[in-house]
């Protein structure tokens, strides 16, 4: 295999910007993102889901681009655009043919410099999400199972514990106040980064940065957050009524290494030779074998992110939808069979070495892809800025697999051991109610 | 209205002038490779070097449209069981040996076409056409895992029975296909278990041939030596004549109706109108998806304006033209709060009717315009985005010269194409309306629609 060598360039502007390009004259067409340092776990306490709304307040209006102008603007150039919240990071992302650069970046520009909202956009923004979150969790069978259940049964510290979509109660007592201070206090150019990928050249994407959000000023500095968070040190049970979904499920988190120690390129492989589709472990002896599960699922974070998309303590996470016919310990029993093995004998040599070329085969794709094939290299914009606002250093997308293609079975094993511990953990069992619709 | 603090304390950029538009760069669509094998087998290839690995679809002309009298859903589950197994491989060694390769295999069947999508890395590109051509040529059906899948797939028809867009989907297509195989998109249970086995291997031996059947590859490859490669691999594929899918009238339908499927306990509504429409070879296709991305298929058209960013009814309203082999169909739909199904309703229609009584204005429609042949455009940059155009263009029999011109015949429409589209397949008036909900919270708005026929979630 050839290392990867993915053209890219950075700078900083003087009042803090990175600016981050990676050129490719595939065809006409450009891939823009700004990132900001503040996703859902940093948001004020009694509002919660507020980052999210925040995120939607963001395509309202800035100073010189009314609401509806942005959308207008980017759709009318050819290109499409979205937002999203995460755990650490927010981002806004255009795909454009690229002759529409400039007026994208002026667009990103403006909103940085100022958002210019009133009651009646968060009035219209604030019953817009309450509709999100009734069509993706309340009104879904298994929705939000269980990146909204597991996260209060397994952590302490609110920041990390809460409900990242938002109470109804929270959201509604939102204030302009609120958005224009949570704007003040994190979306300034020194808490930010800034992406041009495809067909721009360094020089040309660096100019623009520094025409259009030079002179911006930097904001003040980020104020220091406590997101620790204890150890996982006991066994922690939750139930959540599943309203319409027929099969009883669980999840299972246990906390994941920090990011880029010997642990967590170790945790990667362990994950995917657990979890990596229909040969991974858990699929093939929950669904293929003994035939107790329906499907299974996990991975660092899963599933709204992944294992470079994070910046504070997570969850390496197991989730099992199994037939009715078996009860909750009989199916939790089957899955600790599983990582048991795995914890006592690890895992094959060979069964390793399957793991890192379909790792490396993954790692590329979500380079080019990652969303829905709609944003072309997505996934390099979304990587880039986390390795730039987490590591400052975006280069690591050339290199960061090398620490996965040197783990050994040895550290898979004690990695295991270590980390997937039956007494340190957090479970959450969702259940269907009795007066199910089927 | 209130003026943002951070307007005041930083000044402001002096030029608010919008920057324009730079001049277009010429898309060049990447040169294609096709053959007609001897056996029948029709090949695409494009060559895109953006990353070392290569990604496509074997597609098979039939799908579950060919069993849907005699076994709905047939074509589904042979698909999900052509993984399962081989005459050389068993179904763990299918699996780890794409592990090993970096590979992923993915089966699938809908109304018209089954598919073995494949992608993986470069370097492996040999073993896994081997892999594909065995599982397009020497499925081995085994009962153990035809038996698993037949659970699963139960299974995941009682999930689906739960999901309000399924539901929607389901009932809507029944209402607008009546007897054509396009009304039946998921069996039910029983049909399910009253599958045999012998079954699996009957469709897949009678339809997996090689004159049924295109295969489009795209990624970090040459050509000359990948079409070689298939060449071989796929010689040995025997041909023979697959017979046609069945079809029927569909209903005439006139004045609206509404179908309310009850789903206890909803906390949204899920809303979805529609009419038949055309499929993609109807000369009538770009002002259609013309007229669709002004009323409700971009994010800046109206509806969305309306419903979404005005009234703030949703989170997702969307319009499209859904485009089957022998019918097309055009739909909304929006999942609401319970309180304005019928505010919404009247919304959707106002914009239908607004496009069809008026023509467009030009900005309007020069704003659409740009944005059908920009977001074509996209389509050029990753490997997947490619494989999906050659895939609408091959699958759908369009003209060679599809892509390369798209650009140059959206340019001169008009906001008299776009209302001749309106006028045809926006059909307001005879629109079949479906709503899925708590019948308690929503009945009372359907029924100022139309007469209401009221259906639980289970299946007919």
């Amino acid at each position: 295999m050839k290392p990867l060598h993915i053209p890219l360039e950075s700078t900083k502007l003087e009042n803090g910007l990175r600016v981050v390009v990676s050129p490719d004259r595939t065809a006409p067409v450009a891939t823009l993102g700004v990132y900001y340092n503040i996703g859902f776990r940093l948001e004020p306490r009694g509002r919660s889901g507020f980052a999210h709304l925040f995120e939607h307040m963001m395509f309202q209006g800035s100073e010189h681009a009314g609401k509806m102008m942005h959308i207008k603007l980017i759709n009318s150039s050819g290109g499409v655009l979205n937002g999203s919240t995460h755990y650490d990071v927010t981002n806004y992302y255009e795909s454009i043919p690229s002759n529409a650069l400039e007026r994208v970046l002026w667009l990103e520009a403006d909103r940085m410099r100022a958002l210019k909202v009133d009651d009646e956009n968060l009035r219209n923004q604030r019953d817009v999400v309450k509709e999100e979150v009734r069509v993706n969790v309340l009104n879904q069978p298994y929705g939000g199972f269980p990146w909204l259940d597991l996260p209060p049964v397994a952590f302490r510290n609110w920041p990390n514990a809460h409900n990242f979509y938002g109470d109804f109660a929270d959201l509604d007592a939102a204030t302009l106040e609120d958005v224009q201070q949570f704007f003040r206090t994190y979306y300034s150019p020194s808490n930010a980064v800034l992406l041009m990928i495809g067909d721009v050249t360094p020089e040309e994407g660096f100019a623009l940065a520094r025409r259009h959000f030079g002179n911006i000023p930097p904001g003040p500095p980020q104020p220091v957050a406590d997101v620790r968070e204890g150890p996982l040190d006991g066994l922690r049970r939750g139930e959540v009524e599943e309203k319409f979904g027929t099969l009883p499920a669980f999840a299972v988190g246990y906390r994941a290494p920090e990011r880029k120690t010997p642990d967590w390129y170790a945790a990667a492989m362990l994950d995917h030779a657990l979890h990596g589709g229909r040969a991974g472990r858990v699929y093939h002896q929950l669904v293929l074998e003994k035939q107790i599960a329906v499907d299974t699922g996990g991975g660092i974070q899963y599933p709204v992110g992944d294992l470079f998309d994070y910046n504070g303590p997570t969850l390496l996470v197991s989730r099992v939808l199994h037939k009715p016919e078996y009860n909750s310990e009989q199916a939790l029993t089957a899955y600790d069979a599983v990582i048991d093995a795995v914890r006592q004998h690890g895992i094959e040599r060979d069964e390793l070495e399957q793991v890192k070329v379909k790792f490396r085969s993954e790692y590329v794709s979500s380079l080019e892809g990652g969303h829905g094939g709609s944003i072309p290299r997505y996934g390099l914009m979304h990587y880039l800025a986390c390795f730039t606002l987490f590591d400052n250093d975006p280069s690591l997308v050339n290199s960061i697999l090398d620490g996965f293609l040197q783990v050994t079975t040895e550290q898979v094993r004690s990695t295991a051991e270590r980390y997937l511990d039956s007494q340190r953990r957090a479970i959450v069992f969702r259940l269907p109610s009795k007066k199910g619709a089927a | 209205m209130a003026i943002a603090a951070t307007a005041d304390r930083f000044p402001a950029d002096p030029s608010a002038n919008v920057p324009e538009l730079a001049p277009e760069r010429p898309v060049v669509w990447p040169a294609r490779t096709y053959r007609k094998l001897a056996n029948g087998l029709e090949v695409v290839l494009v060559e895109s070097h953006t990353i070392p690995k290569f990604t496509g679809e074997l597609y098979v002309r039939s799908g579950n449209a060919n069993v849907a009298k005699t076994a709905p859903g047939l074509a589904e589950i042979t698909a999900t069981v052509v993984r399962t197994g081989t005459e050389a491989r068993t179904s763990r060694q299918i699996e780890e040996d794409l592990r090993r390769m970096g590979a992923d295999i993915g089966t699938s069947a809908g109304a018209d076409t089954s598919a073995i999508a494949f992608n993986g890395l470069t370097e492996f590109s040999s073993e896994l056409l081997k892999l594909v051509a065995e599982l397009a040529q020497q499925a081995s059906f085994p009962e153990e895992e035809f038996e698993r899948e037949r659970r699963q797939t139960i299974e995941g028809l009682r999930i689906e029975r739960t999901t309000p867009s399924f539901l929607a989907n389901e009932r809507f297509r029944r209402i607008l296909f009546g007897a054509h195989p396009y009304a039946i998109i998921a069996p039910t249970e029983a049909q399910v278990n009253a599958y045999r086995l012998e079954q699996l291997p009957e469709f897949y031996r009678t339809h997996y041939r090689p004159g049924n059947a295109l295969f489009i590859a795209v990624g970090d490859f040459s050509a000359p030596q990948m079409m070689e490669q298939i060449d071989r691999t796929f010689a040995s594929w025997k041909p023979a004549e697959v017979p046609a899918a069945p079809t029927a009238p569909l209903p005439e339908l006139r004045g609206r109706s509404v179908h309310l499927v009850h789903l206890p306990g909803a906390v949204q509504a899920q809303v979805l109108i529609g009419n038949h429409a055309i499929t993609r070879k109807h000369p009538d296709w770009l002002r259609l998806a013309l007229a669709n991305s002004m009323y409700g298929g971009a994010f800046n058209s109206r509806l969305i304006m309306n419903i979404r960013e005005q009234k703030g009814y949703t989170y997702s309203p969307r319009s499209g033209v859904h485009a089957l082999r022998q019918h097309g169909y055009f739909s909304v739909h929006a999942a609401v709060r319970n309180e304005v199904v019928a505010a919404t309703l009247t919304e959707m229609f106002y914009e239908l009717d607004r496009m069809r009584s008026l023509p467009v204005g030009e900005d309007e429609l020069a704003d659409a315009r740009n944005y059908l042949s920009g977001v074509f455009s996209l389509g050029l940059a990753t490997q997947d985005g490619l494989a999906g155009q050659l895939s609408n263009v091959y699958l759908n029999q369009l003209p060679e010269d599809y892509l390369e011109t798209f650009r140059q015949r959206i340019r001169p429409l008009t906001a008299g194409d776009v209302l001749i589209a309106a006028r045809k397949y926006f059909d307001s008036p005879n629109d079949q309306i479906v709503v899925v909900g708590d019948r308690e919270q929503i009945a009372d708005q359907a029924k100022l629609f139309g007469p209401v026929t009221e259906y639980d979630a289970k299946p007919e």
